[in-house]
């Protein structure tokens, strides 16, 4: 594997976790918000209470899978910087031995060290390709979360134009609600889509 | 590894990196101070624990806002990671002491970009922020550096105010009750040994020592052990001053 792929996963990671949890604590305040809101107005915002009540347990919901997201993403990172010391020294043995070739000399017991290492890297190689599948699942399910924050931000909408005459602010705050959605299915579009190029690469032996 | 803040004031942070898990090898903080999106790495630590230091580290800095490195001496725990953090960013800067330049190349990176530091210390500005490189010869190593922070009034420290914990160990020395020196005492208990054997000269700690009075420190950062805060700073001052070291042969020979 490319050490600037990954590098370019690494820095995405980073990113991706930044962004998330900023706008995870973004979502949590407008549903207390659209809470306090409902609580203001009483019975005549019954129906957008249900759906300020379901976008605040959405927000918790999707703070959990991020926090399994964020528990993947230090062991990857460990694991290719394992991949990366080892085949220094992997690749100290390859030189020696192609000087000693160059020589026209044997050495099979640098062959065999060789080897060795060949061996150890691949096998960190299927456990970081493994701890990639857990990353991979754990976006899956906050892009589920995600899926369900926006169709209740979209009841909120259809309960925002029905409530209209209240006078409260509705349309604003599911608007407010469906931006700081948005921010989290982007950037986590964008995070899966590398993770996905990195796991192609990595079934691949790229 | 752990990541633990240690200042922070706007956009101008430190964090510690502390308590490794692998036990082997002898247990090493590493320190990052981050100004305006641009970072430094403090003893980025031995080759071994590269791959939890790298990973401790992206939990708090963004990787490409590492700028440079600062390499106090050229102990194998301080520096023997270099060629890797070298393949992982060619860009990074080496502050390195002078006197030790040619036997740092030999852990690899032979491409890697070296900044000299005279025996006099310099400064250097990361993120409009200035840190002082400040001379810590003999302490222990023949030519030795700690950094300065006078804004964040940190003070990296090397190997001076190292102790030795066991695994799990706080990134600081309890500092719940200022008032009372009882943790302090505690802690010194684990610093004493390493003091004694691995400083050479107390010459150079009473030099050393005239000098860091001087400054305005909140926050001692040791290379092994954990950060004396506040009151504790000046404990561990008195108490070094009073150490004698260099005794190792006298004792051996006793």
């Amino acid at each position: 594997m490319d050490i600037q792929r990954i590098m370019a996963i690494v820095e995405a990671s980073y990113q991706t976790r930044h962004s998330i949890e900023g706008a995870l604590r973004d979502i949590d305040r407008r549903a207390l918000n659209a809470m306090v809101l409902v609580k203001r107005h009483g019975n005549a915002l019954a129906g957008y209470g249900v759906v300020a009540r379901a976008f605040r347990e959405g927000a918790a919901d999707l703070k959990e899978a991020a926090s399994h997201m964020q528990k993947s993403i230090a062991p990857l990172i460990q694991a290719h910087m394992r991949i990366l010391q080892h085949r220094s020294y992997a690749d100290l043995f390859r030189r020696m031995r192609e000087t000693m070739d160059g020589a026209g000399k044997i050495c099979p017991t640098l062959g065999c060290t060789e080897e060795t290492w060949a061996q150890t890297i691949a096998a960190e190689e299927a456990e970081a390709l493994n701890i990639l599948y857990i990353l991979i699942q754990a976006v899956n399910r906050i892009q589920e979360g995600i899926a369900e924050q926006e169709y209740v931000v979209t009841n909120g909408r259809i309960e925002a134009a029905l409530s209209e005459d209240t006078g409260a602010p509705l349309m604003r705050v599911s608007r407010d609600m469906g931006n700081a959605v948005g921010i989290v299915r982007d950037a986590i579009r964008s995070y899966r889509n590398q993770l996905e190029e990195l796991l192609h690469e990595s079934g691949t032996g790229f | 590894m752990k990541a633990a803040p240690v200042f922070e004031s706007g956009d101008h942070r430190w964090w510690i990196l502390h308590d490794q898990d692998e036990h082997r090898v002898i247990d090493s903080n590493v320190y990052v101070m981050e100004s305006n999106g641009q970072s430094i790495l403090l003893d980025p630590g031995g080759f071994e624990i590269f791959p939890q230091i790298f990973a401790a580290m992206v939990e708090v800095v963004q990787p490409s806002s590492l700028q440079a490195a600062f390499v106090s001496h050229q102990d194998p725990d301080i520096a023997s990671s270099l060629p890797l953090w070298n393949a992982c960013n060619g860009k990074i800067h080496w502050h390195i002491p002078k006197l030790w330049e040619g036997f740092i190349r030999h852990y690899g990176a032979l491409d890697a970009h070296f900044v000299s530091i005279p025996d006099e210390g310099r400064e250097l500005v990361i993120g409009g922020r200035k840190l002082e490189f400040i001379p810590a010869h003999y302490l222990h190593s023949s030519a030795n550096f700690h950094v300065y922070d006078p804004e964040a009034k940190v003070f990296f420290s090397g190997d001076v105010g190292a102790a030795l914990l066991p695994p799990g160990h706080s990134a600081w020395v309890d500092r719940r009750d200022p008032e009372s020196s009882k943790a302090f005492d505690e802690h010194i208990q684990h610093a004493k040994f390493f003091h004694q054997r691995w400083m050479p000269s107390n010459e150079a700690k009473k030099d050393w020592i005239s000098r860091v009075r001087q400054l305005d420190i909140d926050f001692l950062c040791p290379q092994h052990g954990a950060i004396y805060a506040g009151e504790n700073v000046q404990r561990f001052l008195h108490w070094f001053d009073a150490l004698p070291v260099g005794t190792a042969l006298s004792a051996m020979h006793a």
